[in-house]
């Protein structure tokens, strides 16, 4: 444990009404354009939800917002009931981040476990040692999706929130995962058992097929209490990471899942194109 | 489900009991590629690609040699790994080898 972060065991309540909190300060994710996004990051002790569909980069984002809030002097977990520790470990390390080092420096720990673990501990809970050991800032569980498997539909919504009351009570800010196959349409409805209602920030990533080229793009759905960019932003996974790019300010329709250029952009387009063939 | 006796063990009979059988050495290997796993036995036994009961009496060895702890979750025994008490045993196998390449040596 450094110095910086002392075994004190501070109460879920201490940190809730630290200077930090009441000051406002918050949560910053380390990639500048989404804390620009975010007016300067997630609200202390939120519970973020980061929805999208498979390969969008949800794992990446999550790893590089714990591994850019260590760099910060505050500590993280990774909770994962899919991959095993190997694995995230492993491709990590390809964009530099070397979690066993962070994890021997006590800033970092990767829980892999069963989502039915995670819902059966009560008293004795199963991250109860790791919280107490590593006092950690931020948490990120991959994913809330796999807890569906084991908890009856219509208890989707208890549970869930109950492991986010657990979190906030202990003061960590939590990244939840979540498998979503469906952002479109004018709904804009990201999971379908009202989870949407629970989290306090929903951060959406979202393939996109564009001039037969896919792209991905992010957008903020909401930000309780807060102001935020309501564009969507194109953003690419680079060797360093989640880079977010210009704003898709030339198409609409990128949500509904049919991108078109907008009629002054075509407009444009017919006007260069004649211009072109005047010369 | 069990309780582990933990005692003092030289070096060598650490070394014999972690490689004491193949089931062994794969929980070992799983474990340490993956040093925040927490689950049960029977969780544990689908991870390596074995059976329970496979690897009922090898969890057994290594919680009773500390290298694994148990706890219980809600309804359920889970076993996870100690750390410190992993690094201590590796430390202990480690002097026992130099021990060994030293008497070699003369």
């Amino acid at each position: 444990m450094s110095a910086a972060h002392p075994k004190t065991r501070a109460s879920g309540f201490d940190k809730l009404f630290s200077s930090e909190a009441i000051g406002g300060l918050r949560v910053k994710t380390g990639i500048v354009e989404l804390d620009e996004m975010l007016r300067g990051g997630f609200m202390p002790g939120d519970a973020v939800m980061l929805a999208g569909s498979a390969g969008t980069g949800k794992t990446t984002l999550a790893l590089q917002y714990l591994v850019n809030g260590i760099n910060l002097g505050e500590p993280g977990i990774y909770v994962t009931f899919e991959e095993l520790p190997d694995q995230i470990y492993r491709d990590a390390k390809n964009f530099g981040w070397d979690l066993r080092k962070m994890e021997e420096e006590d800033k970092f720990r990767v829980i892999c476990t069963s989502p039915n673990l995670l819902l059966e501990s009560s008293d004795d809970s199963l991250l109860e040692d790791v919280l107490r050991d590593i006092q950690p800032r931020r948490l990120v569980i991959d994913s809330l999706s796999h807890l569906e498997m084991f908890v009856k539909r219509d208890d989707m919504r208890m549970e869930a929130y109950r492991v986010i009351r657990y979190l906030k009570t202990r003061g960590v800010s939590s990244l939840l995962l979540w498998e979503s196959p469906q952002i479109s349409g004018g709904s804009f409805s990201v999971t379908d058992v009202g989870l949407s209602f629970l989290v306090d920030c929903i951060v959406a990533l979202k393939p996109v097929e564009i001039e037969s080229a896919m792209r991905k793009a992010l957008v903020i759905l909401k930000m309780r209490g807060s102001d935020h960019d309501k564009r969507l932003r194109e953003f690419e996974i680079t060797s360093a990471g989640i880079k977010i790019e210009s704003a898709f300010s030339n198409y609409e329709g990128i949500i509904s899942g049919s991108p078109r250029k907008v009629a002054s952009e075509k407009f444009m387009e017919l006007f260069r194109g004649a211009s072109e063939k005047r010369k | 489900m069990f309780r582990g006796e933990q005692t003092e063990v030289s070096g060598s009979e650490i070394l014999s009991t972690l490689l004491g059988s193949e089931v062994r050495g794969d929980l070992l290997v799983l474990f340490h590629r993956n040093p925040g796993l927490i689950d049960t036995v029977d969780g544990v036994a689908r991870r390596i690609g074995r059976t329970t009961v496979a690897i009922i009496s090898e969890v057994r060895e290594l919680l009773e040699l500390g290298v694994l702890k148990q706890k219980r979750i809600g309804a359920s025994e889970v076993v996870y790994l100690d750390r410190t008490k992993d690094r201590e045993l590796l430390e202990s196998v480690a002097n026992h080898l130099k021990t060994l390449k030293v008497g070699e040596e003369r």
